[in-house]
């Protein structure tokens, strides 16, 4: 039974924090009378599943494998972390609107009422033996039918011009990942100068999350007006234009952070110095008090290693209606790890994608045919000051290769439901927790 | 609770006996699992947000024809809705009647 207090214990440290209050105190009913999910008996599936990641997309493959494919179904997580520290809603750390603590979430629930076997253990490329379909985690081989890599994203810092061959801890921070270099990332706002500036670089499209960028500088500009006036943020884009709710972010960044935000598109950063957190750029020398740079992402190196990724690429090569590699069979990459445009790399679109997996995999251990027509859909809320927030939306649908062709079909959008919100509020903003809420425990729990 | 749905709609009347999960195909399911990410697994939310498990096939059926239909709000409901077709819009909220609430 998952009611409310279950799923609040699935959050670390002070639970009610974030989600407390008017996120859940509307539709007490409705909470009340909350029943868990639960695995089914034999569904006509059977057979062994191995996940490595516990992310958006791993636990959530690894979770409606169960729910969907029932008792025969088993299923090993391997997941590095002790737990799963959000990168969504993590720029709400950096204007100290919550913590990590506050946004990070337990494997309990997939152990003890899913019956996943959750293992925490690293994995690479070496530990997938193809031909014996079996993978090694620390010194145990788990043997399978099908696995599913979802590993999420590997920073490339080879085209960074002074930062390719530092050391990690030498690098400046990227918080693109939720967990401690979030909290670092904080503490260096908190601490910087008054009349300090923060800098933060966006990386060429595709990149995880695409209003994460345009968000986060709306967050740290909404806590330096408050806080360090006389700060301000600029904003380095590699891309053109905004890559994701234009409409939203340049009213922000032209309206109420007019003065603080500079946003500079089509961004070159030609040097790098880490030691003075110094750039040069094709708009000057830019010397930062706080430097952010969100570096290019690739797929994470278990799936490069396993030999996933076409040469010339830097995701795996999927079939989107299985998520099933098209270079080796029985091996399914989902979430940041796929090359699955034009769905988002993004949280949200990842557990949809787990679906969308799961639903394919069941099916393969019955006997039976894939769905021919998945649909995705990508949704979220942006924080834009500490009350208010936005939204974006989009549900993709499949297109199908062309008649005759040997190619793989793709998601595609569907125009009329990509939209974003007309203007940021605060009914938006409490929508927000609602949404993470609903996802992290449909996710989660 | 599972509302058997009668409907004088030229669409498919989905067979109903696959309700409890002793099956690998379940019509709808796939598709009514995009609403689950911001309403719950299952259409049971744990922080707010509409439920939608064991709801009525033809309210819940309108109720999304009825949100395509409307610009004025700025709700992302509205925008999401208009991603499905009428079919679609009907398999998942059959899907959705079948559940216990």
């Amino acid at each position: 039974m998952i009611k409310r207090r279950q799923f609040i214990g699935l959050l670390g440290g002070s639970a009610l924090g974030l989600l407390s209050g008017r996120a859940f105190s509307e539709d007490e009913d409705v909470l009340s009378r909350h029943i868990a999910a639960s695995v089914p008996g034999p569904t006509g599936a059977s057979g062994r599943v191995v996940v490595v990641g516990g992310g958006m997309a791993g636990a959530t493959v690894a979770k409606f494998l169960r729910l969907w494919g029932g008792s025969q179904v088993q299923v090993t997580l391997v997941e590095q972390n002790p737990d799963y520290p959000s990168s969504i809603l993590s720029n709400l750390v950096l204007n100290g609107s919550t913590t990590m603590d506050r946004i990070t979430f337990k494997y309990d629930t997939l152990k003890n009422v899913y019956g996943i076997n959750v293992v925490q253990r690293t994995v690479s490329g070496g530990d997938i033996d193809k031909a014996q379909k079996r993978i090694r985690a620390g010194n145990a081989w788990y043997p399978y039918d099908r696995l599913v890599l979802a590993p999420g994203i590997e920073f490339d810092y080879s085209g960074l011009p002074g930062l390719e061959g530092l050391s990690y801890s030498q690098l400046p921070l990227h918080a693109w990942i939720g967990g401690a270099q979030t909290t670092a990332l904080r503490n260096q706002i908190a601490n910087m100068p008054s009349s300090g500036t923060v800098v933060i670089t966006i990386p060429p499209a595709p990149y995880r999350c695409p209003p994460g960028p345009y968000e986060r500088a709306c967050v740290i500009a909404d806590y330096l007006k408050k806080k360090k006036r006389g700060a301000r943020v600029i904003v380095l884009d590699a891309n053109p234009d905004i890559v994701a709710e234009r409409h939203g972010f340049s009213t922000a960044f032209a309206g109420i952070y007019g003065g603080i935000i500079e946003y500079y598109p089509g961004a070159v950063i030609t040097g790098i110095d880490v030691a003075t957190r110094t750039l040069q750029t094709n708009v000057g020398t830019i010397r930062a008090s706080v430097l952010n740079v969100i570096p290019p992402q690739t797929a994470a190196k278990v799936v490069m290693d396993a030999g996933l990724v076409p040469f010339g690429s830097v995701r795996a090569s999927v079939n989107v209606l299985s998520y099933e590699s098209t270079i080796a069979p029985a091996i399914h990459v989902i979430g940041d790890s796929a090359a699955a445009s034009p769905q988002p790399m993004a949280g949200h679109l990842a557990n949809a994608q787990g679906k969308v997996c799961a639903d394919a995999i069941v099916r393969i251990l019955s006997g039976r045919a894939v769905d021919p027509s998945p649909v995705t859909n990508s949704a979220c809320f942006s924080p834009i000051t500490a009350k208010t927030a936005s939204w974006l939306s989009v549900v993709y649908a499949y297109k199908p290769p062309l008649p005759g062709s040997t190619g793989f079909g793709r998601m595609e959008a569907v125009p009329a439901s990509f939209a974003e919100a007309r203007e940021a509020s605060s009914e938006h903003y409490e929508k927000m927790f609602k949404w993470f809420g609903n996802l992290m425990s449909d996710t989660f729990a | 609770m599972h509302c058997l749905v009668r409907t004088a709609f030229p669409l498919a009347l989905l067979a109903l006996s696959q309700v409890v999960a002793a099956e690998t195909v379940v019509p709808g399911r796939l598709l009514a699992s995009n609403c689950f990410q911001c309403h719950g697994t299952d259409g049971r939310p744990v922080a707010g947000l509409a439920s939608l498990a064991g709801e009525s096939a033809s309210s819940m059926y309108y109720k999304m024809l009825e949100l395509r239909q409307k610009t004025k709000e700025d709700s992302i409901m509205n925008s999401h809705v208009r991603g499905y077709t009428d079919q679609q819009l009907w398999e998942l909220s059959v899907y959705f009647s079948q559940l216990p609430h």
